[in-house]
C-alpha cells in the first residue's frame, strides 16, 4: 500500500469544499475514508470469496521470506493456490472493467440503430465522415445510399459483435499488421465481447481454470475485447451521432457553478442524456421557465466522464472530477445531479439529503435508494430531457442560504480526437502523423505516453497525476490524457498552450509553439481509450518508429486507478504492446509469481508488461526509461550528423 | 499602431531586438466555431476523398509506411 497520505487534495477548491462539508456536518469520501480502512489482505488480492467454503485469506508473509513448506500451506479450503486466487481476483477485475465498458457500448450501438431507423428522431446522424469511415471498416456498401441506411447496416453489424461466438472482433483489423500476428498467436484475439466476459467469469468460478497463467491469457483477451470492441464501437458509434471532438476551450473546477442559476450537474458516462440535455438547457420556453422561478438561467455542468463528452462536443464546463463529486452538492448550489451509471457514489444521496439537492437516476441499470427515478428513453430524448429540467427549476426555490460557491475555475483546450489531431498535423491537403514522428525522430519530442484513470481517496486528490505529467512534460514527453486524469491536469492549467511554455522541455514545447496545442492533450472520457490506440496505429503505420505498437516510445500510467475499469484498461494497454504503471496499491501482490508474470513475462508474450509504482516521479522515471529503451531500440537514441545529399551521392546510394 | 520591441536571445550572438506582436492577445469565444475543421469537408466525395489521403493508413494504398516500404528492409 502507499504510504499514508499527507493532505486530502493539491485542490485548494477541494480543500476549502472538505472544509465546509465538516463544518456543515457532512459525510463525504474524504471523511469516511478515515473510518474505513482498506482491507489489505483484499487488496493485495489475497482473499477468495467465490465459494461458500470460504472466505479464504491466503496473504504473503509481510517481514520475513516465505520458505517453501509455508507457501505450501497457503491455499484456500479447496487447496486453490495463492497464485490460483491471485489471478482470478485479476481477471474478475478485468471481466468487470469490459463488461462495464462493452454494456456503455451495447447501449449507444442500440441508441444509433433507433435514430438510423427514424425510431429516435431528436437524434441524427451527426458526423457523416464518420459514418463513411465505418462503413469502410466494415465492408458496407456506401454508393448513393442515405446515410440512415447505411447507419442501419453499421448497427447490426456492430450490434453483432456482443454476442459472436467465433472468429475475431471487427476492428482488430485497424491495428498494425504486426499486432494482429501477435494476438493470433497468443490465442488471444477476442471473438465476442460479450463471450469473453462470460469465459471470464466461468473460468473463475469455483473448480475451473486453475493456471494462474491459462487465467492471465483469458484476461489478456477479455481486455481486448473491451479496448479494441466495446470501448471502440462506443466512441466510434458516439462521433458518428454527436460529432467527432475538435478543439475546445472552456473551463473546469466547482467554480463553474452559478449563485443565481439553476445548476444542473450531469454526472456519469454514457452520453446520450447529456447531449440532449445540453441543447434543451438552452430553450427559450425552459430558461423562461427558471426565470420565473426567480434564478437567472440554467446553467449546465458536467461531473466524471459524461463532463467530458459534452466538454469535447459542446464545450460544457466540467464542474469536477470523481472525488469531487459530493462536494459538489456541498456547495449548496446545486438543484439537481443527474446521474446514469457508472463511478456514482452510493453517498451522494446521504449527502444530498443535507442539502436540497435533488439526485435523479436515469437508467433501470443503476438505481439508488433514496433517489428521485426519471428514466431516459432514447425514443422521447428531448421529453425526458425537459421533464428533468423541470425537476431542477422547481427546486430552485428550496435553495437555502448556507451556499459558498468557490471563486476558482481554470481554462483549458479540449478535443483532441485522432482525427483532429491528424488533421492539426497537416490541414485537409495532407493530414498526417508524420511531423510527430519526425519531431520523435529528431528526439525534439522524446516519446508518448498516456497518463489516464481515475482519482482515489487513499492518495491524495490529483496529486500523482499532476506530479507525473508534469516530469513527463519536462522530459519532452507529449501527454495523451482521458478521463479523471484529464480533469486533474486541466484544473492545474496544464491543458491550455500556454502550458507548454511554461512546463515543458525545450524540444516539445517547441513543437507544441509550432502546433498550437497544449503539451498535454485531452482525448475524452475513459472509454476514449480507443482513440490512443488508433493514435497510436496511425504512428505505427506512418513509418520510421517500427512495425508495431511495442516498438513505439510510448508507456501508459493510471497513477490514482480506482475502478476495475482501469483495470481493464491497462491490460488492453499491456496486451496491446504497451508499457504500463498503476500506482495507489497493486491487486495481485500476494503472489510473487502472478506479479512477477505481469510485471516481466508479459513482455515476452505480448511486447508490453505492466508495472507498479505509487511514487508518481519514480513512475514517470520508468515510463521515461522504458521510452528511451524503445529509442535505444529503433536506433534514434543519438543525434545524427546531417547530411545534404548531392545527385552523385544520391546516384551512389541508388546504386548500391 | 504603436510597434512593440522585445529583446530575445539569438543562436551564436548576444540579445537581438526584434518587433513584438502586432495583434491583441485574446481567449477563443467558448462554442465558437473556431477548430470545427470537419466542416470544411462539404460532399460526400469530399469527404471519401479526404479519408483516402487523410486517413490513407487504413483506407488507401497510395502511401508509405511501416506496412508498406518504398524501400523494403
Amino acid at each position: 500500500m502507499a504510504e499514508e497520505k499527507e493532505t486530502k487534495s493539491i485542490d485548494q477548491v477541494t480543500v476549502e469544499m472538505i472544509e465546509k462539508a465538516a463544518q456543515d456536518g457532512v459525510r463525504v469520501v474524504f471523511s469516511r475514508a478515515e473510518t474505513t480502512k482498506p482491507c489489505p489482505i483484499g487488496a493485495e488480492g489475497s482473499c477468495c470469496s467465490i465459494c461458500a467454503m470460504g472466505p479464504c485469506r491466503v496473504p504473503l508473509p509481510k517481514g520475513k521470506e516465505e520458505t517453501p513448506e509455508e507457501k505450501k500451506k497457503r491455499t484456500g479450503v479447496c487447496g486453490a493456490t495463492a497464485e490460483t486466487i491471485a489471478a482470478r481476483n485479476f481477471l474478475r477485475k478485468i471481466a468487470a472493467g469490459a463488461a462495464a465498458h462493452g454494456d456503455h457500448g451495447r447501449r449507444v450501438v442500440e441508441a444509433f440503430l433507433l435514430a438510423a431507423r427514424g425510431e429516435a428522431p431528436e437524434f441524427q446522424i451527426k458526423d457523416e465522415q464518420k459514418l463513411l469511415q465505418l462503413a469502410l471498416d466494415l465492408g458496407i456498401d456506401i454508393g448513393d445510399r442515405s446515410n440512415n441506411e447505411i447507419a442501419v447496416d453499421i448497427g447490426e453489424t456492430l450490434i453483432k459483435e456482443f454476442g459472436k461466438q467465433e472468429g475475431e472482433l471487427l476492428f482488430l483489423k485497424r491495428a498494425p499488421l504486426k499486432r494482429q500476428e501477435i494476438w493470433r498467436q497468443q490465442g488471444v484475439a477476442p471473438r465476442g465481447i460479450d463471450r469473453e466476459v462470460v469465459e471470464a467469469m466461468h473460468r473463475t468460478h469455483m473448480g475451473v481454470d486453475q493456471d494462474y497463467q491459462n487465467l492471465l491469457k483469458q484476461g489478456a483477451r477479455a481486455a481486448l475485447a473491451d479496448g479494441w470492441g466495446g470501448s471502440m464501437i462506443a466512441t466510434e458509434l458516439q462521433d458518428i451521432l454527436f460529432g467527432t471532438p475538435a478543439p475546445v476551450y472552456s473551463q473546469i473546477n466547482l467554480g463553474v457553478l452559478k449563485p443565481d442559476e439553476v445548476n444542473l450537474i450531469i454526472h456519469g458516462h454514457e452520453p446520450q442524456l447529456a447531449e440532449m440535455l445540453a441543447v434543451v438547457a438552452q430553450d427559450a420556453e425552459l430558461v423562461a421557465y427558471a426565470k420565473s422561478k426567480g434564478a437567472k438561467g440554467i446553467n449546465l455542468a458536467g461531473m466524471c466522464c459524461t463532463a467530458n463528452e459534452i466538454l469535447m462536443r459542446h464545450g460544457v464546463p466540467i464542474a469536477g472530477n470523481f472525488l469531487q463529486q459530493e462536494l459538489a452538492i456541498v456547495t449548496g448550489a446545486v438543484e439537481a445531479m443527474v446521474v446514469d451509471v457508472q463511478c456514482i457514489m452510493q453517498g451522494l444521496v446521504d449527502v444530498a439529503s443535507c442539502f436540497h439537492t435533488k439526485i435523479i437516476t436515469t437508467d433501470h441499470r443503476a438505481k439508488m435508494e433514496g433517489a428521485t427515478h426519471m428514466e431516459f428513453d432514447d425514443r422521447h430524448a428531448t421529453e425526458s430531457a425537459r421533464a428533468i429540467i423541470r425537476a431542477a427549476i422547481d427546486n430552485f426555490p428550496n435553495r437555502s442560504q448556507n451556499v459558498r460557491i468557490p471563486d476558482n475555475r481554470t481554462g483549458l483546450i479540449a478535443g483532441f480526437s485522432h482525427e483532429t489531431i491528424n488533421y492539426l498535423l497537416g490541414g485537409v491537403f495532407r493530414a498526417s502523423y508524420r511531423p510527430l514522428n519526425d519531431n520523435i525522430i529528431n528526439g525534439r519530442i522524446r516519446g508518448v505516453a498516456g497518463v489516464v484513470g481515475c482519482n482515489n481517496v487513499r492518495v491524495t486528490h490529483d496529486n500523482a497525476h499532476v506530479i507525473m505529467v508534469k516530469e513527463l512534460i519536462k522530459n519532452d514527453v507529449l501527454v495523451l490524457q482521458t478521463g479523471c486524469a484529464a480533469m486533474a491536469c486541466a484544473k492545474a492549467g496544464l491543458l491550455v498552450p500556454e502550458a507548454a511554455a511554461q512546463y515543458a522541455g525545450e524540444g516539445l514545447a517547441s513543437v507544441c509553439e509550432a502546433v498550437g496545442i497544449p503539451p498535454v492533450l485531452h482525448l475524452g472520457a475513459c472509454i476514449d481509450n480507443s482513440r490512443i490506440l488508433i493514435a497510436a496505429t496511425a504512428m505505427v503505420k506512418d513509418g520510421g518508429l517500427g512495425d508495431d505498437l511495442s516498438d513505439l516510445p510510448a508507456a501508459g500510467a493510471a497513477p490514482e486507478w480506482m475502478s476495475e475499469k482501469a483495470i481493464s484498461i491497462g491490460q488492453y494497454f499491456v496486451s496491446s504492446g504497451v508499457f504500463t504503471v498503476f500506482g495507489v496499491n497493486w491487486p495481485t501482490l500476494g503472489s510473487k509469481k502472478v506479479t512477477d508474470f505481469l510485471f516481466k513475462d508479459m513482455e515476452d508474450l505480448y511486447g508490453g508488461m505492466w508495472a507498479f509504482e505509487p511514487d508518481p516521479i519514480k513512475a514517470a522515471k520508468l515510463m521515461i526509461e522504458q521510452i528511451d529503451k524503445k529509442r535505444k531500440a529503433l536506433g534514434i537514441d543519438k543525434a545524427r550528423e546531417r547530411v545534404l545529399y548531392d545527385m552523385e551521392m544520391r546516384r551512389e546510394l541508388e546504386a548500391a | 499602431m504603436d510597434y512593440k520591441v522585445e529583446e530575445k536571445s539569438a543562436p551564436g550572438r548576444d540579445k537581438v531586438e526584434v518587433l513584438g506582436a502586432t495583434f491583441e492577445e485574446g481567449r477563443p469565444e467558448v462554442g465558437g466555431e473556431a477548430g470545427k475543421w470537419r466542416q470544411k469537408l462539404g460532399t460526400r466525395e469530399e469527404k471519401l476523398k479526404y479519408l483516402q489521403t487523410g486517413e490513407r493508413y487504413w483506407y488507401s494504398k497510395e502511401w508509405f509506411g511501416s506496412e508498406k516500404r518504398k524501400n523494403p528492409a
